[in-house]
């Protein structure tokens, strides 16, 4: 049985919407109503979704840079939104790092790379400046860079080569869980397969978690153990990621496993007839009743708009919400 | 067989800057015919969105210009053009879609507005009442629905899928021959993107305009071309009906390209990766502009430029192991 990392219980994050000069509460945008998931330690857990399903929320809340409006994030057995300022900083934040998305945009133009990968060595530890630079040749290597590139300021790489200096910046503490924005989407296709490779390697070498935010989902099914498929805020089918690409249950999965499968290369199985979604992704600020995926459903039944699904489990952790499924 | 719509032969196009010329594109040729869509595959630097923008004769100027070939368009070669004819052919024969939506509306204007703009401008209607008739056809062929509502919204009020369709009704307000679409649905969410590719396969069907696609993803290119061409360092490399690619990609680069996208159905160990990055358009590499990357380079790749050859019917690649 694999050691559970990190714990989402009921996250709910709801974003109060204001108008008029006193500023009064008119609405409320339902980032994220009621999302579970667990990251096993050394696996890969997934968030797929389209723009506004709430998955970057969620990793706002996973580093704690927002805390939810309810719910709790469980680390290592302790409820990290609990803890105090002081005790977040030590044991918290260095345990937890980020990369981003645009490696144009994640790093300080004027800085070198060296002080670039040695920042959250100076901000979290208190080694001599020894240690650091030892660190920073140590990091620069183990992403495949050469230990004098940390001499050079950031436009002097290219895009693939930049997204490894950001793996190394949150790599430099050990951490044990990396939240990856999209890591891969920014960089040109012949670069996305070294940089998914060398996540790949890094995770094996020092067993590490990853929480991964992507939209382009052979990408996720190259990197995932565990995938949750999420919608307007909500989390639609959860589970290994072999069992969600080889038997997706609910009729979202289904639809964007649909899109986004290249239609038949190397001539290979009959000419399948894509599924294409009518309509547009509702509001989170009015979500529709019942399920929220209902209105652009092509499965759609009556009881669809009143009841509002949970997620069960169909098997071997495989869970989905739709009524349909059981 | 459907009669050819626009040809580019040898088309060469160089941006002059201080620090000397970058061949951005350096001996392209191609052709779209009707009803055909023709993509351009590619990673930045390739020269594909230079292509699209040397056809309209859009390249930022003075660094950018055209040093050489031909671009025919049913018989006029357009770079013998002047300027204001040339302007007679951008948004009626010829006309484009851009990559984000949002920077290419103006937030300002109603959507109806900027149709009509380009109705007025290019076809001189009489009455009033006949531009917004267009404007409304335009709406209706992207299947906006509510067209006369719609008309009267900012690009603000729309989603991006119905504002890149507000784009597409302008490209197609004045029924061009020719479409040049850059990335159109590179900033769509992917159930989105589907609609989107759906949609121009049935705008094409309806208006038989030839449409050139150019794009980094090669599931697009799947779904939407009937050929296409593969770019590296300014070049085609290799040119196929898109089954043909898919099936017997000849060149390294593409086969290499192909192989590192991760499949969806199927589960990959490891990813093919080629190492190394495509060389500086100012400092290019003699012979093969791949060798340097390519696995199964010999010496002749390192010392002459292959020359294009045909492999099979309407497949070309540039290869000295293919020829």
């Amino acid at each position: 049985m694999a050691e559970v990392l990190l714990e989402a219980r009921r996250l709910t994050k709801h974003y109060p919407v204001t108008a008029g000069l006193l500023q009064r509460t008119v609405g409320t945008v339902r980032a994220l109503d009621g999302v579970t998931f667990t990251i096993d330690r050394g696996k890969t857990l997934s968030l797929v979704g389209e723009s506004g399903a709430g998955k970057t929320t969620v990793a706002k809340m996973v580093l704690l840079l927002e805390r939810p409006t309810s719910g709790s994030v469980i680390f290592e057995g302790t409820d990290i939104c609990q803890l105090s300022p002081s005790r977040l900083k030590t044991e918290y934040r260095p345990r937890v790092q980020a990369v981003q998305q645009n490696p144009w945009s994640s790093m300080n133009p004027r800085m070198r790379v060296r002080d670039i990968v040695a920042e959250p060595l100076v901000v979290n530890t208190h080694r001599s400046p020894d240690e650091v630079r030892a660190t920073v040749q140590h990091m620069l290597t183990q992403v495949g860079l050469m230990p004098d590139h940390a001499d050079r300021y950031p436009h002097e790489f290219s895009g693939g080569q930049r997204q490894r200096i950001a793996v190394a910046r949150a790599l430099a503490l050990n951490p044990s869980l990396v939240v990856l924005d999209e890591p891969v989407s920014a960089l040109d296709v012949s670069i996305r397969a070294q940089i998914m490779n060398l996540l790949k390697d890094l995770q094996e070498q020092h067993n590490l978690s990853y929480l991964v935010i992507a939209h382009n989902l052979a990408t996720v099914r190259y990197v995932s153990h565990w995938v949750a498929i999420m919608h307007l805020g909500q989390i639609v089918e959860y589970g290994p990621a072999e069992a969600i690409f080889e038997n997706p249950v609910h009729p979202y999965t289904q639809a964007l496993i649909s899109a986004s499968v290249l239609s038949a290369p190397e001539g290979a199985g009959p000419e399948t007839k894509p599924i294409i979604l009518t309509g547009e992704m509702p509001s989170p600020l009015n979500p529709p009743s019942g399920c929220r995926f209902h209105t652009r459903c092509f499965k759609a039944i009556p009881e669809c708009s009143t009841t509002e699904p949970e997620l069960k489990d169909i098997g071997e952790g495989h869970q989905v919400a739709c009524i349909l499924a059981y | 067989m459907s009669k050819t719509v626009l040809e580019v032969k040898d088309l060469r196009t160089s941006f002059f800057t201080r620090r000397g010329e970058v061949k951005a594109v350096d001996g392209v040729s191609f052709y779209v015919r009707e009803g055909e869509t023709f993509g351009i595959v590619g990673e930045s630097g390739c020269g594909k969105s230079v292509t699209g923008l040397s056809i309209l004769r859009l390249l930022p100027e003075p660094a950018g210009k055209i040093v050489g070939g031909k671009i025919i368009l049913e018989g006029t070669d357009l770079l013998q053009l002047s300027k204001a004819q040339m302007r007679g052919f951008r948004g009626r024969k010829i006309s484009m879609i851009l990559q984000d939506p949002m920077t290419s509306l103006n937030p300002v204007y109603t959507v109806g507005d900027q149709i009509a703009e380009s109705v007025r401008l290019h076809q001189k209607l009489p009455a009033a009442d006949m531009v917004r008739d267009e404007v409304i056809s335009a709406l209706r062929l992207l299947k906006i629905p509510a067209p006369e509502r719609r008309l009267h919204d900012y690009p603000f009020q729309l989603s991006g899928g119905m504002r890149q369709r507000v784009v597409g009704a302008i490209a197609m307000s004045c029924h061009p021959r020719l479409l040049i679409a850059d990335e159109p649905t590179t900033a769509l969410d992917a159930t989105i993107q589907a609609q989107y590719i759906a949609l121009f396969k049935d705008v094409q069907k309806t208006t038989n305009v030839a449409i050139i696609f150019i794009t980094h993803d090669f599931g697009v290119i799947a779904q939407m071309c009937h050929r296409v061409g593969v770019m590296y360092a300014g070049k085609f490399v290799e040119k196929a009906a898109t089954r043909e690619l898919f099936d017997a990609p000849r060149h390294p680069y593409t086969i290499a390209l192909i192989n590192s996208v991760p499949r969806l159905d199927r589960k990959d160990e490891r990813l093919f990766s080629i190492e190394g990055q495509p060389p500086s358009m100012m400092d290019l590499p003699p012979g093969c502009r791949f060798a340097p990357r390519c696995s199964s380079a010999q010496d002749i790749c390192v010392q002459q430029e292959p020359p294009e050859v045909k492999v099979g019917e309407e497949h070309f690649v540039s290869c000295w192991r293919a020829s």
